[in-house]
């Protein structure tokens, strides 16, 4: 049995603990800490004399637990104690401090488990100072939040089991907790935003289009409700409207550059436009509007770069994802040389080439792998330290199979030749065999 | 596709404060009240050779609009050098490579008025105006303001005034009234229909 634990251990009290010797818990059943009824510890057992756990009380001396070198907390716990619904309305600004040092006295004990130990003073106590601290008091922090009183008023009042929250200056509600400042402080920072974003929304809703002259946000289907930001000037578009304009055929003569990519009021030239749900009011919020698309965008694989089999004329200032897919054109002609000599090297040097596939690390592990196994069941027989139970080609034939599925399930089910078993030669193409095979060559 | 949902704002809003601006834009009434086809009128600008007349603009607009500028010409005859004095043709950058979607009928039609005011006889659209408007301005003010005169006064005029006008030259009245219904009641057009039978 492992001592560390004064515990009884639940299992082995209903004869069915499968951990034995090893067990964490106590399997001590004459152990009378084990025994201790923890609820009547904190003032009410709701079994009463039924209750299979002892019915004593914990010597308060006994205690010699950090609590109880804090005095001055436990003076604070024992009168916001004595109130017995935590209301705190008034005394909101007193009651914060006593919640810190609360929580950082978390082993403060409550009025209730004093006046247990009143009830019985002549008992002795049966524990030692580490199993006390298992029978702490309730922590104010603890109490669940009334949902009555948070959406406007608790019919209980000052009966009310819960915790009454503070007042919100921002949604009205009384939803702050009391006793927890993080909780405090993250309600306050999401109900000011969400604040904000509806002004926001407000503003927004008056706005017209220049060009359709309508309200923006008064359009008939919802994907005409987005305004249009240009990245170069200010003035408010909906998004149909200027993609309209920029992508409109040149007529008479209408200069691409210098017409159709100007904002149609103020005739800056923009390159970019963003959507958004939301006009901005000021330029950080247009800066963070405009971040976040762009965001959005980075996670999107480029179409036209196709993963590195097409080509995209924004190149490496392009918004989308360019991913090198193992067996592309660009992979084959540029990359693979790269990955190669690396990889001579050593064969966790895999990670040195993560940084020529900026996103596509995994998957090039992955090939790498499929590779190095493939060639291992090679029919020019290298031999490798671990292929020595892989041996004719049936193996070979199973184990691609397995790499392929295997492949499929990372995401390339599309890419078409290096998975087409079928055709062993047609895998091995890209790299000639024999210079393949050299750095493997042990 | 015409965007008929903006041009008939356009219109509305063009039309409300048409005591300050002076400029008015109609529907085209012999085109089945069709939205694109439509005649704006500005007056002449103060203290030029135009003053004093209303001058008619024919507009049309194409599919493309807004993202397309409107065509425009003068139906009245203006001697002007950037207005061609045949076919009313008008030679404005934001009438061609430099219209903005952001501009309407009617700042295209104040754009027109302050050509009218302002000529640029260094890009002319007629150069019979515009050599004259360079070598001999007086001659050109002169014939600028008869023009006016003669064209753009007439419309200022009532039907019955018209009417009379032409009952003077020595047309009967019912064929006066009748040419002058059918020319939508262009004094100078039904004077011309009258003369050619």
């Amino acid at each position: 049995m492992l001592p560390s634990n004064g515990l009884l251990c639940k299992f082995y009290a209903r004869g069915a603990c499968r951990k034995g010797d090893h067990c964490e818990f106590s399997h001590d059943l004459n152990n009378t800490s084990n025994k201790l009824c923890t609820f009547y510890q904190r003032g009410v057992c709701s079994y009463g004399s039924r209750c299979r756990y002892d019915h004593v009380k914990v010597s308060r001396s006994h205690s010699s637990i950090p609590s109880s070198s804090s005095n001055s907390s436990q003076f604070l716990v024992a009168d916001s104690v004595t109130q017995p619904s935590w209301t705190v309305s008034g005394g909101s600004t007193v009651v914060p401090s006593v919640t810190s040092e609360l929580s950082t006295s978390s082993r403060a004990f409550s009025r209730t488990a004093k006046l247990a130990w009143s009830q019985r003073s002549g008992h002795h106590s049966l524990l030692d100072t580490a199993d006390v601290e298992e029978y702490k008091g309730p922590d104010p922090a603890n109490h669940s939040m009334c949902p009555y009183a948070a959406a406007g008023s608790c019919p209980r009042g000052k009966k009310c089991p819960h915790v009454h929250g503070d007042l919100c200056p921002s949604c009205g509600k009384h939803c702050l907790h009391p006793f927890r400042p993080d909780e405090r402080q993250k309600h306050m920072k999401t109900c000011e935003k969400e604040r904000k974003h509806l002004e926001a929304l407000t503003l927004s809703q008056e706005i017209e289009c220049s060009v359709c002259l309508e309200r923006v946000l008064s359009k008939p289907t919802a994907a005409e409700r987005k305004f249009g930001l240009l990245s170069d000037c200010e003035h408010p578009f909906c998004i149909s409207c200027i993609k309209n304009w920029r992508s409109s055929s040149p007529a008479s003569g209408m200069d691409v550059k210098s017409t159709l990519r100007a904002c149609p009021i103020c005739r800056k030239v923009s390159y970019f436009v963003v959507p958004s749900a939301i006009w901005f009011s000021t330029k950080e919020e247009k800066m963070e509007i405009v971040d976040n698309y762009k965001a959005k965008l980075r996670a999107i694989d480029c179409k036209h770069f196709n993963f590195g089999n097409g080509t995209c004329q924004f190149g490496a200032s392009c918004f989308y994802k360019h991913t090198v897919k193992p067996g592309s054109y660009l992979w084959n002609s540029t990359l693979m040389p790269e990955i190669y000599s690396s990889s001579l090297t050593q064969m966790d040097s895999v990670d040195d080439y993560s940084s020529h596939t900026s996103a596509d690390v995994d998957s090039d592990c992955v090939h790498v792998l499929f590779k190095y196994l493939y060639k291992s069941h090679s029919p020019l027989g290298m031999q490798l330290e671990n292929d020595s139970d892989v041996e004719d080609s049936e193996d070979e034939l199973a184990m691609a199979e397995e790499m392929a599925l295997f492949l499929t399930l990372m995401g390339f089910q599309d890419s078409d030749d290096e998975l087409d078993l079928s055709d062993y030669d047609d895998f091995c193409n890209p790299w000639s065999y024999d210079n393949f095979c050299d750095p493997w060559n042990y | 596709m015409v965007d008929f949902a903006r041009v008939q704002k356009e219109l509305h809003e063009c039309n409300k404060d048409i005591e300050v601006s002076g400029i008015s834009i109609k529907l085209k009434e012999d085109n089945n009240n069709s939205l694109t086809h439509l005649t704006g009128t500005i007056p002449g600008p103060l203290a030029t050779p135009y003053e004093g007349g209303n001058f008619n603009i024919d507009i049309v607009l194409p599919d493309g609009y807004p993202f397309e500028p409107p065509r425009m010409q003068f139906a009245t005859k203006v001697w002007h050098p950037n207005i061609s004095s045949q076919s009313g043709a008008i030679c404005l950058d934001i009438l061609k490579d430099q219209w903005s979607p952001a501009l309407t009928l009617k700042t295209a039609l104040l754009s027109v008025q302050a050509l009218l005011s302002a000529p640029e006889p260094d890009d002319p659209q007629d150069a019979v105006v515009a050599q004259q408007y360079l070598r001999d301005y007086q001659t050109f003010a002169a014939t600028a303001r008869y023009w006016t005169e003669t064209f753009a006064r007439s419309s200022t005029l009532g039907i019955e005034d018209k009417v009379k006008k032409l009952v003077e030259m020595g047309f009967p009245e019912a064929q006066v009234r009748s040419t002058l219904e059918s020319v939508g009641g262009d004094e100078n057009m039904a004077l011309e229909k009258l003369c050619s039978g």
